[in-house]
């Protein structure tokens, strides 16, 4: 039971007040459910509460109504447990990639030997293919490989969720490709539980299990979850060889494109189901 | 190697060195020319011209201490400040000789005393000739312009007294109530005077061409009277140096007081009857006494220059130490929390302006109250409230750049440890401290610049021994030497604030983890 709603986010709201004194509700009535190693990813336009609610997940950011829960509990403030990638690196400048690793692990680690620690940071340095630059200092490093720290970072923790927020954002394409290869290849393997917040549709589809597509705010919601049917492990190349993606991609843009439109009053919303989330043949 | 000197000539913030090396390893000289040029060549010429205008303009103001020094005056008294305090020193080595060492060191003074004697009274006897040499040298060249002055006022008194009858008798026929004749007189009268003081001015002109050629100075004579006062210095301090080997010397004083002793105590042994035994006994126990307190005596050094100047930095060291330790803690805590910010704002921005001058006056009664007596002390109250009143003057830029740093740090940082949930003192020691060290030392790097300044202030106001009691003594000798001497405290004072900053830069840059250039 817990396995198929591991993540239950119901009716989140997240409300600012404006100049006036009178509430925003840039979020309003998010309903999402994650299964257990499932990897959804929420694409939307820039600006329309995608980084809100990944941030609220996180714990970040307070959520002004409705709830959480994650593995049966609902979270309270932010914690090791819910991994968080943005979308700058935000390592720590003063300590070299191996510390910055490590500052983690000791926390979320604290009965094991300084030998298994190392294990672990020195593992998840490998996986993301810094085996190589464990002590550089950031400053050392490209925009890419700081990226991967902060990844590496992340699962080494070992979190029930983990949470990207435009983890390439900031890359350029070629980086970008890369370091998508780099997370299918973790996901493909560690079966985390992941969020992935993105506004590329070409990464959306290939990374994610499913796709939750946003309205536009004030009042985002969730306009359509899109399943995508494509084995695990995944290899870029066959995946763009299939008619599918092409669905699926025209299908992204399509709900993007009326979103747009909706927000120049030109024409209404299809929504599936709103509170529950839909499950979208196509094909 | 090249590439490590360059890193740390670009750490210490020497990068004007920086096409010297390059140029050493011939790495592109015309470029590396061009650049030594510009950072090395046009530095030093600027400081040519100003030392010229400086030697220009020094000799044409005349102050009651003598002419203002020029750079050559200056650099002699540098000089002699230097021979004084290496002079100290080797007195106070020789009182703590003993045995051979002091035996030899005594040959060398008596060799030094026996060579330079004969060189002294030759240098005299040259000296005197020339005196009397240049003496009526004067005397002839001033002669017949003495004469020639003494008819000249002759004349003038003549004149003036010929003039004066002669008004006096046309006075005598002036017709009474004839306003116009009185008119004319008093033009008369006035012209006259007019004269008069012509004429005095054209004498006092002469008298002044007189004592030019007496104050004449002849150039030979000066240079081995120079030499004459160089010889006769260096006598009269090797003879303190010949009184610290021998009567004066500690070990010499001992042993002199035990053999003293030994006759006491053979005194006390044989003496007899209980008044005359009391009296020996007291005698040796005294004797006693006075060797123990010659083998505790050192020679009573006085504060030379460098001395002060070491002194001058260990106090501002202690002073910065102790700002730091009450500026760090505090800043840290404005940094974190609002509520502590808010309470200590109008404490910082009220005492923040002060001058050092206020502070110290209150700062020495209270420290006074806790020291009463100074001689005893451990550390003297005069360093102690300098010292305070350098940490109250400096911990300020400590204190509003850490506050600056700590409530700056990134709010990426910050979610980086709320999400792997550090504790309070990890989050501070990890993230807080670490992101706001670059922002401490620039505030640390400030607060040693102010701190230097204020010192020599504060030593200059309660006369604790350092620079600025040096510059207060020099002052108040008000003679031509001290005045060149308080040229050279200038010089020493802007050195030693370069060193220390550029010590601060240094830490500032190893300290700053972004690698970014920091400002000079």
């Amino acid at each position: 039971m817990i396995d198929n709603r591991y993540v239950e986010i119901s009716n989140l709201v997240k409300a600012y007040p404006n100049p006036f004194g009178e509430e925003i509700r840039v979020v309003d009535g998010f309903n999402l459910t994650m299964q257990k190693g499932e990897v959804i990813g929420v694409i939307g336009h820039s600006g329309c509460g995608k980084s809100t609610v990944l941030t609220m997940v996180a714990g970040l950011n307070e959520i002004s109504d409705g709830g959480i829960v994650v593995a049966g509990k609902e979270i309270d403030g932010p914690g090791p447990d819910r991994a968080v990638v943005f979308q700058a690196p935000c390592l720590l400048p003063w300590m070299t990639t191996f510390q910055n690793v490590m500052m983690g692990v000791k926390q979320v680690y604290p009965h094991a030997s300084k030998q298994q620690r190392r294990v672990i940071v020195e593992y998840s340095l490998s996986v993301v293919g810094l085996a190589d630059a464990m002590h550089k200092y950031p400053r050392e490093m490209s925009g890419g490989m700081q990226q991967r720290v902060g990844i590496a970072r992340a699962i080494a923790l070992k979190p029930k969720v983990l949470l990207l927020d435009e983890p390439f954002g900031r890359l350029d394409s070629l980086t970008r490709m890369e370091l998508q290869d780099v997370i299918l290849g973790i996901l493909d393997r560690e079966k985390i539980t992941t969020m992935i917040i993105t506004h590329d549709p070409d990464e959306a589809i290939f990374m994610c299990d499913r796709i939750c597509m946003m309205t536009n705010g004030p009042h985002a919601r969730v306009g359509q979850v899109m399943s995508i049917d494509f084995e695990r492990p995944r290899n870029r190349e066959e995946i763009m060889e299939t008619d599918e993606f092409y669905q699926y991609r025209q299908r992204l843009l399509q709900f993007l494109d009326d979103c747009e439109a909706e927000k120049h009053g030109k024409g209404p919303i299809r929504f599936d189901q709103p509170t529950e989330p839909a499950v979208v043949q196509v094909g | 190697m090249k590439f490590k000197i360059l890193k740390a000539l670009d750490v210490a913030g020497l990068q004007v060195f920086d096409p010297v090396v390059r140029l050493i390893c011939g790495e592109n000289p015309p470029e590396q020319f061009r650049k030594i040029l510009l950072f090395i060549g046009i530095p030093i010429i600027t400081f040519l011209i100003f030392i010229g205008i400086w030697t220009y303009l020094a000799p044409r103001h005349t102050t009651k201490a003598g002419e203002v020094p020029t750079p050559g005056v200056v650099k002699n008294a540098a000089d002699g400040i230097w021979v004084f305090h290496v002079r100290e020193n080797q007195k106070a080595e020789d009182f703590l000789l003993e045995g051979p060492a002091r035996e030899k060191a005594l040959a060398g003074v008596q060799a030094r005393i026996a060579e330079l004697t004969p060189l002294a009274s030759a240098a005299r006897t040259k000296l005197g000739e020339l005196e009397t040499a240049s003496k009526s040298q004067i005397d002839q060249q001033v002669g017949p312009l003495q004469e020639k002055y003494n008819a000249l006022r002759k004349q003038t008194r003549a004149d003036e007294k010929a003039r004066e009858e002669a008004l006096i008798a046309q006075a005598d026929s002036l017709p009474i109530g004839d306003a116009k004749a009185r008119d004319a007189f008093l033009a008369k009268v006035s012209e006259h005077e007019v004269k008069s003081g012509t004429e005095k001015q054209a004498l006092k002109d002469f008298k002044s061409t007189i004592d030019a050629a007496y104050a004449d100075k002849f150039p030979e004579m000066e240079s081995v009277r120079i030499q004459y006062n160089a010889y006769e210095e260096e006598l009269q301090y090797l003879s303190k140096r010949l009184d610290y080997l021998t009567e004066g010397n500690q070990s010499v004083k001992i042993s002199e007081g035990q053999s003293e002793l030994v006759d006491l105590q053979s005194a006390f042994l044989t003496a007899e009857g209980g008044k005359a035994t009391l009296k020996a006994a007291e005698k040796v126990l005294k004797q006693e006494e006075s060797i123990a307190r010659i083998a505790e005596s050192s020679y009573s050094r006085p504060w030379t220059f460098p001395r002060q100047i070491v002194r001058s930095v260990a106090c501002v060291f202690v002073g910065f130490f102790i700002g730091s330790a009450i500026a760090i803690p505090l800043g840290v805590l404005c940094g974190i929390s609002r509520v502590f910010m808010a309470a200590l704002t109008p404490l910082i921005a009220l005492f923040k302006p002060v001058s050092p001058i206020v502070w110290l006056p209150i700062v020495f009664i209270i420290v006074g109250g806790f020291i009463s007596d100074p001689e005893t002390a451990f550390v003297h109250p005069a360093f102690l409230s300098s010292a305070i009143t350098v940490a109250l003057c400096s911990l300020w830029p400590t204190l509003v750049n850490t506050a600056l740093g700590v409530a700056s740090v990134e709010k990426d940082h910050i979610n980086v440890a709320r999400v792997l949930r550090l504790g309070f003192f990890s989050r501070l020691f990890k993230i807080v401290l670490p992101s706001a060290l670059p922002l401490i030392f620039a505030g640390l790097r400030i607060s040693l610049g102010v701190g230097w300044m204020v010192l020599i202030a504060a030593e200059l106001l309660c006369s604790s021994e350092g620079i600025g009691k040096f510059v207060w003594d020099m002052f108040n000798n008000g003679s031509s030497q001290t005045f060149a001497q308080m040229f050279v405290v200038v010089f020493v004072v802007g050195v030693i604030g370069l060193l220390l900053d550029r010590i601060m830069i240094v830490l500032q840059r190893s300290v700053s983890f972004d690698g970014a250039p920091t400002a000079i």
